[in-house]
This record gives structure tokens, sequence and C-alpha cells, in this order.
């Protein structure tokens, strides 16, 4: 396909999701919420984890820290101009908690970024219990479809974002630091700038995500907004689909979020296992995700994917 | 081949006719969403049983009354909501718009009220509430949401002072979980304590996940207080029953929050549990009561000789008798059953409840005490089936 039908196709797309918030029903606009954002989140984990090849287990950590500097100023700022401060908050602490922990690699990475994540959430559990907070309720937030719709912004813009770096000069930069990080330092490629800035973007967006999330579930709580499971649905999502370029995380997201959604309403007690079996079927038979598989099969390039 | 198809039909279309003829029935549906899997998996049953064996019962009558215009039976719709809020607030969207349920009962737990709460405020559906117990709670404003719940933390607070207080109690040791319920009480304890002029000798707070917990207990035998006051989930419980009578805790009186009162705990540690007392207010049999031993019984016999939670399960119950008794009152109608649940006074097997705004007014908050193998109420004093014993020596 051309470029430019692409990005028509893409356009009319948005627009349409959008324009469904007006009149679908609640239900829909749940599972649209759902599929926006992991969309959001897994576009993010790429551009760190897909690109660099610095896999993290513990992006839960951005996620969480979103939500928790959303409710600590909600009520004090407009709604909309929390959920940017959030990110934007989120985004310069990871700046300065990426330098010491972008120098350990490979497996050691993985450990402790999931390590992180989980101090951060006994942080947080720590210091509302010295505060005796024990949950923080979100009264009056805004309709189901104002949510879905500020999601829908996020996942464009995170997918925007993951398909541009992607093709750009630094995101050239990242994937050299994947392919060989010694080698990428010699000839010149800053992969200590590169590195970090990936971290922080990749921090940003699932802030604002977390903050938005929470006035979805109503309420927040250390143990749910730093959930180990969100940091491994994205990364299922990213694997899925393919985590080397913009479209992976997509097709990942939707593809998973209709299959759980179709199981989990039809077969409630088994489809846990269902889905565990698809899983392993992925990794074993199609390892570079649904757009590693189709762009070999029908577009005739292979990809080159983690 | 023709034949076969025709055939096929007809098999087919039977089968429809005997769906419709069962649907004619019409069965009033009933919808949840329930725990199966996460963190509070081993919660659920608490809760679901109450919801089987009301159904049961219900049904063994012919139905619900439905304001006195004939009998229709329960029928549920559950769903799993992995112990997500988000996912219980998705459930109910679906229960409410897609499967059009006629009426929905509580999930578990206190973050998944808050998250309903907004779902069924907009679609004005009635929901009596269990298993939540927050003070964050009453900021919910009153509308279709209601709190069965006695154990407020703040009224908890002051019955364990009035209790400690009546026992000549002087000073204690404090240990709590940081998980919210927990850390909630002990906001509204501590303070209470200072007033009665109780002292706190020892205070500590461990994670939700605590391996061991002897370090503490041994600082706590060194204070030797005349109260040990666990704020525990069941499984720090189990660690606390373990590990208190390795260290060798003596105390008197000595309250284990929140796993006591689960019917396998008696059977874990037998005579070592007499003397602990555990948060509830209920004990089957009990005076004020409408009906509780024989829901006790039916409970032994339906899970083939299970005890209830005598914390959760019977509060659960509690909760869709309201429902069951507005709906005998006004019909179906969900603003009528709403208008009946903010003025009536309920006979459940909690006893008499009425609520006062979204919370329930009528039932005191209380402690059960195990003694010789049996859950007692100990108070307070108006509820009590037992005086509030020692805790003996413990057994090895």
């Amino acid at each position: 396909m051309k470029n430019s039908l692409k990005l028509v196709l893409a356009v009319v797309l948005c627009v349409f999701l959008a324009g469904v918030a007006g009149f679908a029903d609640e239900y829909i606009l749940g599972i649209g919420f759902t599929i926006f954002m992991y969309i959001a989140l897994a576009q993010s984990w790429v551009v760190l984890s897909g690109l660099t090849g610095y896999i993290s287990l513990g992006h839960v950590v951005f996620f969480g820290s979103g939500a928790y500097v959303f409710i600590l100023i909600w009520g004090l700022v407009p709604v909309w101009l929390g959920v940017f401060c959030s990110g934007i908050v989120v985004g310069l602490v990871s700046l300065i908690v990426g330098y010491p922990v972008l120098r350990v690699r490979g497996p050691y990475f993985v450990i402790l970024s999931f390590g992180l994540a989980e101090l951060v959430k006994n942080l947080v559990l720590i210091n509302e219990a010295r505060m005796y907070v024990s949950m923080r309720p979100v009264f009056g937030a805004p309709a189901l479809y104002q949510l879905y719709t500020a999601m829908l912004l996020l996942a464009i813009i995170a997918t925007g974002l993951t398909y541009w770096i992607r093709r750009s000069r630094f995101g050239a930069g990242l994937r050299s630091i994947r392919e060989d990080e010694e080698a990428a330092e010699t000839i010149g490629v800053p992969v200590a700038k590169l590195k970090l800035l990936a971290f922080a973007i990749s921090g940003v967006i699932p802030a604002m995500v977390g903050a938005i999330f929470i006035m979805r579930s109503g309420i927040f709580q250390s143990g749910d907004a730093f959930t180990p499971i969100v940091s491994f649905t994205m990364v299922t999502m990213a694997i899925i689909g393919g985590s080397d370029d913009a479209p992976g995380p997509f097709l990942g997201v939707v593809f998973l979020v209709l299959l759980q959604e179709l199981l989990w309403v039809n077969w409630p007690e088994v489809y846990m296992i269902i889905l565990g079996i698809l899983l392993l079927g992925f990794v074993l038979f199609i390892p570079n995700g649904i757009y590693g598989w189709l762009s070999e099969k029908y577009f005739g390039n292979k990809k080159n994917v983690t | 081949m023709v034949k076969h198809l025709i055939i096929k039909t007809f098999v087919i279309l039977g089968m429809f006719g005997m769906a419709y003829s069962v649907q004619a029935a019409d069965p009033v549906k009933i919808g949840f969403s329930i725990p199966k899997t996460g963190m509070f998996a081993s919660a659920g049953p608490s809760q679901l049983n109450a919801y089987l064996l009301w159904q049961d019962l219900v049904n063994a009558k012919g139905g619900l009354d439905i304001g006195g215009k004939g009998r229709r039976k329960i029928e549920f719709v559950q769903y799993d909501d992995k112990s997500n809020p988000a996912q219980a607030a998705k459930i109910y969207e679906k229960l409410i718009t897609n499967d059009k349920v006629d009426l929905v009962v509580a999930p578990w737990g206190t973050p998944h009220h808050f998250a309903v709460a907004p779902v069924v405020e907009r679609h004005k559906f009635p929901l009596v509430g269990n298993t939540a117990a927050s003070v964050a709670l009453r900021k919910v404003k009153p509308g279709y949401l209601w709190f069965t719940s006695s154990m407020m933390p703040d009224n908890v607070a002051k019955a364990m002072t009035a209790m400690l207080k009546s026992r000549g109690v002087k000073s204690v040791a404090i240990l709590y979980n940081l998980l919210p319920f927990a850390s909630e009480n002990i906001q509204f304890l501590k303070p209470a304590l200072a007033k009665a002029g109780i002292k706190i000798h020892f205070e500590a707070k461990y994670p939700p996940d605590i391996k061991d917990m002897t370090g503490m207990l041994i600082k706590v035998k060194a204070k030797n207080p005349d109260a040990v006051l666990v704020h525990s989930y069941p499984g720090d419980s189990i660690l606390y029953m373990n590990q208190a009578r390795e260290v060798g805790i003596n105390a008197k009186t000595q309250y284990v929050m929140v796993g006591p009162a689960i019917g396998f705990f008696r059977g874990m540690f037998k005579s070592n549990l007499d003397g602990i007392i555990t948060m509830g207010s209920w004990a089957p049999g009990m005076k004020g009561t409408t009906g509780s031993q024989k829901f006790y019984t039916a409970y032994k016999k339906k899970f083939k000789g299970h005890e209830p939670d005598y914390l959760d399960t019977v509060e659960v119950y509690a909760s869709v008798q309201i429902l069951e008794q507005a709906i005998a009152k006004v019909g179906l109608n969900r603003e009528k059953i709403r208008n009946a649940i903010n003025t009536m006074t309920f006979k459940t097997i909690y006893g008499d409840v009425k609520f006062n705004g979204v919370q329930n007014g009528s039932t005191p908050s209380g402690f059960t005490q195990i003694q010789k193998g049996k859950i007692e109420v100990v108070w307070p004093k108006s509820r009590a089936t037992a005086p509030v014993a020692d805790k003996g020596a413990w057994a090895n």
C-alpha cells in the first residue's frame, strides 16, 4: 500500500472510532477503552523494549506512578490538566531513575525492571499506610465516552510516536543498541543518551494511561495500580503482535482483547486455559508475531523482530 | 438428503420450542461479578456460596415473591472479574446493557464497590452492598447503593476500646497488615485507645506477603502487654497463630482480625484457637436474628459439612435477604425497590437491618470469640451469646 493511502485509511478509522463514542452502548465503549489502553501501553513498551532490546517486565511502574501522581492532585487541578501533569512528572522522574537503571543489561535488566515496579508499589503502600489513607476513591470522574475518547487519543499518539521513532535517526540508533550495543558505541552512537531518552518517552504515555484508568476503575490502590499483570499483558500483546514496528502491537492488542472478550463471555470457566494454550502456540510457531508473519507471507519482506 | 434436512429442521425447531417454553417460566435474572482468579480468588467462595444457597432456598419455595403477585425463580448471570475493579465495572455495564438482567447483587470487596458505584448510579439499578467496609464509603452519595457491613473502622475502634476497658486492659501491642482495611482500623483505634488511657507498648506494621513475624513477636513478648491486637488477613492470621504459640505470647486478650471465623481455622488450630477474639457479630441462633439457625443448617447441608464464614457469608446472605424482602413488598420496579430499601426495616439472619443513608444503621460492630471450638458473640453485650473469656495457655 502507498503511504498516503495508509494515512487516509488510518484517519478514517480514527474518525470512525471517535464517532462511535456518540452512540455505542457502554459495553462496546468499555471494550474500546480497554483496546486503546493496551495499544497505548504496548506501543510505549515497544519504544523502549522492542527497539533497544532492553526487555522491561516492570512497565506498570509508569502506569502506577502516573495514577498515583494523578490521584494526589485530583480535585486540585482540572481533570485533563491533571492527566497531562502526571505524564510530565513521571517522564521527568524516569529521566533520573533511568540513569542508574539502564547501566544494567540483558536478563539483569529484566529482573531489575520487575523489581523496580515492586519497589515503587511497596513504597507507595507504606507511604499511604503512614498517612492512614487506605484507599482513594475517585468521585465525579468524567463519563465513559469522555474517557474512551481520551484513551483513543493516547492510543493514536502512542502509535504515531512509535511509527515515527522507528523511522527516525533516533530509532535507528535505538535499534543499533538492540543489535550490538558495543559496536554502536564504537561507531559513535550516543547509546547512554538514547537509552535514557527512550526510557523516559516510553514512560510518559503509560503514566497518562494510568491516570485515565483510575477514573475508570473509580479507585486508587497501590496493589491494583502496580499489579504486574499489566506489565505482563502489555509484553504479551507486543510479542504476539510483533514488537519491531507500530502495526505489531496494534494487531496484537486487538486480537488478544477481542479474543479474551469472546472467551470470557462464552466460556468463563476455561478461558484462561484456552488463552494460555494460544500464547504457547504463538511463541512456538509464530515467534515474529502476527505482523511479522503477515508481512512475510503477503508482502514478502522478512521482518527482523525480537 | 432432503429428508435429513427436514428432520434436522424439525429437531432444531423443537429445540427452540423447548428453549422458549423454558423461557416462558421467565425467571428473574440477577447478575454479579465474582473473583474466580487473581488476588481475591480465595475470598470469592464466602460470597458466592451465600448467593448459591439463597438461590436454592428461594427457588425451593417456588421463587422470589414478586410483590405478592406470584413467584418467579432466580437465575444468575455471573462472570469472573479477575479480582480487578475495572473489570467489575465492565461486567456490571455488560450485565445491565447487554445481558439485560433484572437486578444486580454486589461484587466482592470494597474497591469493587467503588468501581461499580457509578455504573449502577447511571443505570439506576439498586445494589445492596456486602463485603465492603471503609469510612470512605460514606462519601458515596446516597442513591442506589447501600452497605450492609457493621464493621466500619471508626465504629470497630469504639467497640474495641470499650471491650478492652471492660477487661481491665491497661496496655496493648498492635501489629497490622499494610493493606487498606487493616491500616484504616489502626487509624481510628490509636486515638480511641489514647482517649481511654490505654497505653500502646509496641506497634509494628508489616507487608501483606509477610513470611515470618517471629522478630516482632519476640519484642511483643518482652513488653508483656495485657492485650495483643493483630490486624491481619487470613494468610497472616495463620502465621500469627503458629508463631505466637512458638514464641509463647501469653496475653490473656488476643485479637486476630480476619480468619478465625472461617471454618477451616478451627480444624487447623483446634484448642489453640480457644480464647482468640476476632471480628464478627454473629453466631447461629443468636437472639435478635431471624432464621439464622435455619441458614446455618442449610449451609452445612448444601456445602457438605463445611461451615459458613461467620463474617462475610452471613453479611452477604443478609444483603440478598434485604433485596428479597424489598421485592416481596413492591415487586420488580427498580425505583420502588430503591425506596423500599431506603425506608423498610428488614428481618435478616444478621438481625434487623435499617439503613441510615448508605450504611447499616442497626447492626453494631462487635467481636466473636472461639470458646471450646464454638464461635460465640462476646461483644457488644446486648448481642452477646457468652461473656469474654481469657485466652488460656497454648497447647502443643
